[in-house]
């Protein structure tokens, strides 16, 4: 409701800013209400989710194009030049009529165009699935009959795959074959409004006689610059709960610092974002019965590092290890790092785009702004307005002329070379 | 969320009023003023659609269109200026030189 009232305050202050711009006889006063009919325009590109354009829109339209023209304006004193009468008298209705007229026909077309049956656009949620399952091999990933990814490996996820919203039953299969190895529950995987990308992601756990597929949502969109969103799922059965501890130095005891504390199996905590670079060599998950008990130390610093701008999930599951007669289950901490999606309409996204796909227009455009810079140029320069000296005489006071032709007996003015050039002594007059 | 339409409808107010100035206004710097202003409206007809549709190519296009603008805008002005030196007017009804 508020956005309604907001983009009809707004669109009437730029349409009463239009109106006015039009009606001014100030081309000063006409500058200035474009300049808030501009700023009424960036406002609804904020209202749009373009946030770039809109700060563009300020930069270029506002403070560079207005501004050019102001000077323009000032340079010419053109807001003191009157409106003459029009040549042709009847060119006022005339324009006024055709101009109701096509707003008229164009208001029609844009009613009963019905472009808002389609609906608004939203992304598809995104899917993706992890194997984490203790003892089984390669699986492949179905999702309502559908493969969505092959041959996943313990440890390993497939790509993110967008799918269309609705209810889901996720199932892991050996490859090759139709032998269904787990189920996941019916889930819903709805696609969300406006901009952002929900994703989802499926964690196969448990062991081979009792896997568990559990789906849980996972944000992937654009952090903080420089930082980096982290969420951890527990996905080991061994314990009730685990903690997320920061052991900073080995020795020293007094700055252990937990991160989660007590983490059921099968709940996702998410971390506030940390900036990149953070040092997890430290962290490692432990009982939260007993804190001796370490489970995980998190010290392979190729492995588990915090990268900028992205998202990180890290499921605490359990690897089956087969160490001479037994099978043991190795708690491991599988880190998945997915870029952080840029959000609609910023600029990373814009950049993204730009620089790609479009790359061969933008330059082709820079290479127009500079023919337009050198043109603006051109056409503004003077000949420079200095004298030349060939049009200059020589000037002499006539009085002082004549008393001088007086004294000497010749008529000075007349013997006075015109040419600034020196004469030969030919005719040169008697005395100096 | 405000509809698609109410932005279109906008647009095409503004595109009009631009259009007003074009043909009524005798001074050719506000002339150019309303040429901008069309720009605006088409501008923010682009937008309004690439939201309809969750597409960046109108974002895209209309980062064009404010370059172009400004490349016309440096290129015309310079022009007006160059007239005004020589005929001491930018009234549109006097610049008829290159009439036949």
């Amino acid at each position: 409701m508020t956005e309604v009232i907001l983009f009809i305050a707004v669109g009437v202050i730029a349409i009463a800013a239009a109106v006015l711009m039009l009606l001014s006889e100030n081309a000063v006063h006409s500058a200035l209400f474009l300049i808030v009919n501009f700023a009424c325009v960036a406002f609804f590109y904020l209202m749009l989710n373009a946030p770039f354009l809109a700060m563009i829109q300020i930069a270029v339209y506002a403070g560079a194009i207005m501004v050019l023209f102001l000077f323009v304006i000032m340079l010419l004193g053109a807001e003191k030049l009157g409106e003459s009468t029009r040549q042709f008298r009847w060119l006022a209705p005339l324009a006024l009529a055709l101009s109701a007229a096509f707003l008229l026909i164009v208001g029609v077309a844009i009613v009963q165009g019905q472009i808002d049956l389609r609906g608004p656009v939203t992304r598809e949620p995104l899917l993706r699935v992890v194997h984490a399952v203790e003892d089984a091999g390669p699986v492949d990933v179905y999702a309502n009959g559908e493969r969505v990814a092959a041959n996943v490996s313990f440890g390993d996820a497939s790509a993110f795959e967008p799918v269309l919203p609705g209810e889901y039953t996720i199932s892991l299969t050996q490859p090759g074959t139709e032998t269904v190895i787990a189920n996941s529950a019916a889930t819903v995987l709805a696609s969300s409004e406006g901009d952002s990308a929900t994703a989802f992601t499926a964690i196969a756990s448990g062991d081979a006689g009792a896997p568990v597929i559990n789906v849980i949502p996972n944000n992937i969109e654009s952090v903080e610059a420089r930082s980096a969103r982290v969420t951890v799922y527990n996905a080991y059965n061994g314990l009730d709960a685990v903690n997320l501890v920061d052991f900073a130095s080995p020795n020293d005891l007094n700055d252990d610092r937990v991160v989660i504390s007590d983490l059921p199996a099968g709940e996702t905590v998410v971390l506030p974002l940390l900036p990149e670079d953070t040092s997890v060599n430290g962290w490692a998950f432990v009982d939260a019965a007993n804190a001796e008990n370490v489970l995980f130390r998190m010290d392979n610093p190729e492995v588990y590092s915090i990268a900028r701008d992205t998202s990180q999930l890290l499921i605490l599951g359990g690897e089956q290890v087969i160490s001479g007669a037994d099978t043991l289950v190795r708690p491991v901490v599988i880190p998945l790092v997915t870029k952080a999606v840029s959000s609609f309409g910023g600029p990373q996204s814009i950049g993204q785009l730009l620089f790609t796909r479009y790359m061969l227009p933008f330059q082709l455009i820079a290479l127009l702004l500079l023919a337009a810079m050198i043109g603006a140029i051109v056409l503004t320069h003077k000949e420079s307005a200095v004298p030349r000296r060939r049009d200059v005489r020589r000037v002499v006071s006539k009085p002082l002329a004549a008393a001088i032709g007086a004294q000497t007996g010749t008529d000075v003015l007349a013997a006075t070379p015109v040419e600034d050039t020196p004469q030969l002594p030919e005719n040169q007059p008697a005395g100096d | 969320m405000v509809q698609t339409e109410a932005f279109v409808m906008l647009s095409a107010v503004l595109f009009v009023l631009g259009m007003m100035g074009v043909l009524l206004r005798r001074n050719a710097i506000l002339v150019f003023m309303s040429v901008e202003l069309m720009l605006n409206a088409a501008n923010l007809a682009l937008v309004a659609f690439a939201r309809q549709w969750n597409q960046l190519e109108g974002h895209l296009f209309v980062f064009f269109v404010m370059t172009v603008a400004a490349a016309e805008v440096a290129v015309g002005l310079a022009l007006i200026v160059a007239i005004f030196r020589t005929k001491q007017s930018i009234n549109i009804d006097e610049l008829h030189q290159m009439e036949g």
